[in-house]
């Protein structure tokens, strides 16, 4: 579509560039000045990675901490407040990515979220069901798996629009949610007093201490490293191509250093008056283990190559016998299922309350596709990785918790509306634009 | 009026051409379904058994939406026998034409196989600028020129919305979903403080905006304007009809053309006679409310456009097969961003209704306008406007627009609390967009 008519017999050798730019630099190149040339390459093909996100998280973060009233951005209290923030938008994101990559869409991701949040919240009142907490955010998260498998097939088997369906869907749910809960003013809320509530109630708002914050890292980090490691000395060994060893060095050296500043941030006290607060919330290794799942889901097994494949180019997929309605409706189902996690999360960062005011399920979906789409993942299908969903919903959060502390008064309400559809629109711009470097080119 | 008969033998040569296309590729009769049934049948059977033909192949018009008119209006009729009666009729028509106009403006964009998820706060946008121009102690400007500014803020920001999709080629629905939320915030700013209202019967600007919607045309005039459009509308049918005759042209059959004006007339007639009734509990208010000739108005601008000039034809034609259209020389381009800025304008139109039927604005309204998009898309797809592209027309908005307000109001009628209404509605629009799957694969030729 993007593609000019008259440019096609000038593409051809662009092509075979564009070609060696979507094979992962680490394969092509045996030592590191290689890979950095090979990477290079691919960002300016397009294949920018999630070079830009990082970049624009710097930026956010140095802009934001010259114009918040003093200065308080960067503050490690203000930090850790934005992570839990950010969290439901991570989650939800990581969540959109996965039919994003089959070029579709669901709208629906908030609304969801939300109802998941509040089966859980429901299910283990005491009085009422008195579940235990993992069994309701079980029965959360198969709910709304089920709920995204018949928007799923919907989408996939009828062929109606994947937007339309999940339209629906949103006004559908939205009205769901508000009936569940009791009412246009109805809450459900978890205690911090039982133990079991308290579960779900701790997971945005609870602290690791921090000397089991360090053991935890250095075991993190062991594995992480001696994964990468060994992976790269097998491919080795085999005779298959393999990133340098300096390169295999530099990212365990890199998990390492990121982790230990997060430690160390989450590590300083940051209570106000006589209480010490500190320590690491339990929602970081919960958003790791999302994100450390749906990596591997997506990049180690078949289901994850089909989602690429379809998102790539559905006929071809078809061809090469890959059941288009099957992977279709399974990846609405899983979206939804994370997007469930999402919702639980939502309601724990608000101290464990979930009312018809905790958050507006519009405005949740379109975080979600924004921060998505900002990390890296593209609309059109194919392109992008549960690390782009967790980079973009932490810039979200970054932006969204930057803007509120500029104590703007009257502005505050219009720009919380303003700048996540101007972010959008300045992403997807981009995204267009990178895809029209590209040698690639789908939109039919 | 010199070039009509010009204008009409072009049309002609071209469907023939059209059909003698269609022949090499596909089976004969698929063609004919293809056809309008006035065009090829001589008679009303003939007539009758090419419109069957045209509703089994997935053509089925306006069918389905009248049907779903009548099985709305018996059920509530069943379940509260004041669902019908001439007032609570007046107040369904009147809530239903916001919906009504909004579904319009979405229909340029349905036919371009694009979507506008930002017509609900265009609307808005509509409603807050023309409020605000019209405050004594503000803008204070006459209400023409505030209706005018209005209209042209909307039409500004569908020519933004339509220059991202056609010319950076950015998906309308991401373009919309952001339009949607950017207008959020912009509407709040513009209505500054958290209310703003024309309800103060001492300014005659006020007055005149909020008669738009709460106003009536008194019984007699109404009677008058009827014979007046009917006559004239009939008389136009007649004689186009007569023209075509006697330039050999195809034509409908005449007892067709009478019987469209005789249905044309019972629809007023009944309109008038139920709008006459007197629907206050005290005091006395009859006469068709100046909302309905509005959206007749509008309704037969649109068409005019959709059906009789080249911009309509070249929207269909891109709806179609946009490929096709490109390389018969349409720009893809022009013809989006014109049908972008169609949406807005008409959104904005919707606008002026929405300020005068709230009377004042709240940020709360603002908030929570929303859901009127998903109205808009499912009064137009309801009413048989294919979410595909390429098929549909203005009058599926306003007869869409009129199950949507039915079931509101038959629902509320009903005590039903709004959160149920919105997923009765949701239920409705996932209802209407798979019969329209459904139908498309029934349709012999698939875009």
């Amino acid at each position: 579509m993007t593609a000019d008519p008259a440019q096609t017999p000038t593409a051809a050798p662009d092509a075979t560039q564009a070609a060696a730019a979507l094979v992962p630099p680490e394969y092509v190149s045996q030592s590191l000045g290689r890979y950095v040339r090979a990477s290079w390459a691919g960002v300016r093909s397009g294949n920018s990675g999630v070079l830009p996100v990082i970049l624009a998280m710097v930026l956010v973060a140095v802009v934001f901490e010259i114009i918040t009233p003093e200065h308080a951005f960067l503050r490690p209290s203000n930090l850790v407040y934005v992570f839990g923030l950010s969290t439901v938008y991570m989650v939800l994101a990581v969540a959109e990515t996965v039919v994003l990559l089959l070029g579709e869409i669901d709208l629906s991701v908030g609304a969801v979220a939300m109802i998941g949040g509040v089966i859980a919240f429901k299910l283990v009142q005491q009085p009422g069901p008195g579940w235990p907490w993992w069994a309701a955010v079980l029965a959360a998260l198969v709910a709304c798996g089920v709920i995204g498998a018949l928007q799923g097939t919907l989408t996939a088997r009828l062929k109606i629009p994947s937007f339309v369906v999940t339209l629906g869907g949103f006004l559908l749910f939205s009205g769901i949610l508000i009936v569940m809960l009791g009412g246009a003013d109805g809450s459900v809320s978890v205690s911090s007093t039982d133990s079991n509530q308290r579960v779900i109630y701790d997971m945005v708002q609870g602290l690791i201490a921090p000397v089991v914050g360090w053991v935890g890292l250095a075991v993190v980090v062991a594995i992480a490293g001696a994964m990468l490691w060994l992976r790269a000395a097998a491919r080795r060994r085999q005779g298959l191509a393999a990133p340098p060893v300096s390169l295999t060095i530099i990212r365990i050296g890199l998990v390492a250093l990121v982790g230990v500043a997060v430690v160390l941030i989450c590590s300083i006290n940051r209570g106000r008056a006589l209480v010490a607060i500190e320590g690491i919330p339990w929602v970081i290794p919960i958003v790791l283990a999302v994100l450390g799942g749906w990596t591997l889901v997506l990049q180690r097994t078949r289901f994850g190559r089909y989602l690429y494949a379809i998102g790539g180019n559905p006929e071809a997929a078809r061809r090469a016998g890959v059941s288009l309605a099957g992977i279709r409706t399974w990846a609405f189902a899983l979206c939804s299922a994370t997007a469930g996690l999402g919702g639980i999360l939502l309601g724990s960062f608000f101290f464990g309350e979930y009312s018809t005011n905790t958050a507006d399920p519009g405005q949740l979906v379109l975080y979600a596709v924004a921060a998505a789409v900002i990390g890296g993942v593209s609309l059109f299908g194919g392109r992008g990785k549960a690390i782009h969903g967790v980079l973009g919903g932490l810039l979200i959060g970054g932006i969204a918790y930057g803007v509120s502390l500029l104590n703007l008064g009257e502005l505050s309400t219009p720009l919380a509306y303003i700048v996540p559809g101007g972010v959008l629109l300045g992403a997807v711009m981009v995204d267009v634009l990178s895809r029209r470097g590209g040698g690639s080119v789908t939109r039919v | 009026m010199s070039d009509i008969p010009v204008t009409t033998d072009s049309e002609e040569s071209a469907t023939q051409d059209a059909g003698m296309a269609i022949d090499l590729t596909a089976a004969p009769e698929v063609a004919e379904t293809d056809v309008p049934p006035e065009l090829v049948a001589q008679s009303l059977g003939q007539y009758a058994r090419a419109w069957w033909l045209r509703v089994r192949s997935g053509n089925s018009g306006v069918l389905p939406v009248v049907m779903a008119i009548v099985v709305v209006a018996i059920s509530f009729q069943i379940t509260n026998s004041k669902f019908l009666s001439p007032q609570n009729l007046v107040n369904l028509f009147e809530q239903s034409t916001v919906y009504m106009v909004l579904a319009m403006a979405e229909i340029f964009v349905l036919l371009l196989a694009e979507v506008d998820l930002s017509v609900g706060l265009v609307m808005v946008l509509g409603s807050v600028v023309v409020v605000e121009l019209v405050q004594p102690n503000g803008a204070n400007w006459p209400w023409w020129a505030a209706i005018i500014a209005a209209l042209l803020a909307c039409s500004a920001w569908g020519a933004i919305q339509g220059t991202l999709v056609a010319r950076l080629k950015m998906p309308s629905f991401i373009v919309t979903l952001g339009g949607l939320l950017i207008l959020e915030g912009v509407s709040i700013i513009v209505l500054g403080g958290s209310l703003a209202g024309i309800g103060n019967s001492r300014f005659t600007n006020e007055v005149v905006l909020y008669d738009i919607f709460w106003g009536q045309i008194g019984p007699v005039t109404s009677w008058v304007l009827l014979v007046v459009l009917v006559g004239a509308a009939g008389t136009g049918l007649w004689t186009q009809a007569a023209r075509r005759r006697r330039h050999g042209l195809e034509t409908p059959p005449r007892s067709l053309t009478a019987m469209k004006i005789v249905l044309m007339a019972v629809a007023g007639v009944a309109l008038v006679a139920i709008c006459n009734v007197n629907r206050a509990h005290s005091g006395t208010i009859e006469g068709v409310p100046y909302i309905i000739v509005i959206v007749l108005v509008v309704l037969a601008g649109w068409t005019v456009l959709l059906q009789r000039t080249r911009f309509g034809r070249y929207v269909y034609a891109i709806g179609g097969n946009p490929e096709a259209a490109r390389r018969a020389g349409v720009s893809l381009p022009g013809v989006r961003t014109l049908g972008f800025v169609l949406a807005g304008l008409t959104s904005g139109i919707a606008g002026v209704l929405f300020a005068s039927w709230q009377v004042s604005l709240t940020t709360n309204i603002i908030k929570s306008a929303n859901s009127y998009v998903l109205l808009a898309i499912a009064a137009a797809v309801i009413g048989g406007t294919s979410l595909f592209g390429g098929r549909g027309k203005t009058i599926h908005g306003v007869l869409g627009g009129l199950v949507i307000g039915g079931i509101y109001n038959g629902l509320y009628l009903l005590g039903v609390s709004s959160e149920w209404i919105d997923v009765v509605v949701a239920a409705v629009l996932l209802a209407a967009a798979g019969v329209d799957v459904l139908s498309r694969r029934g349709a012999p030729r698939q875009a």
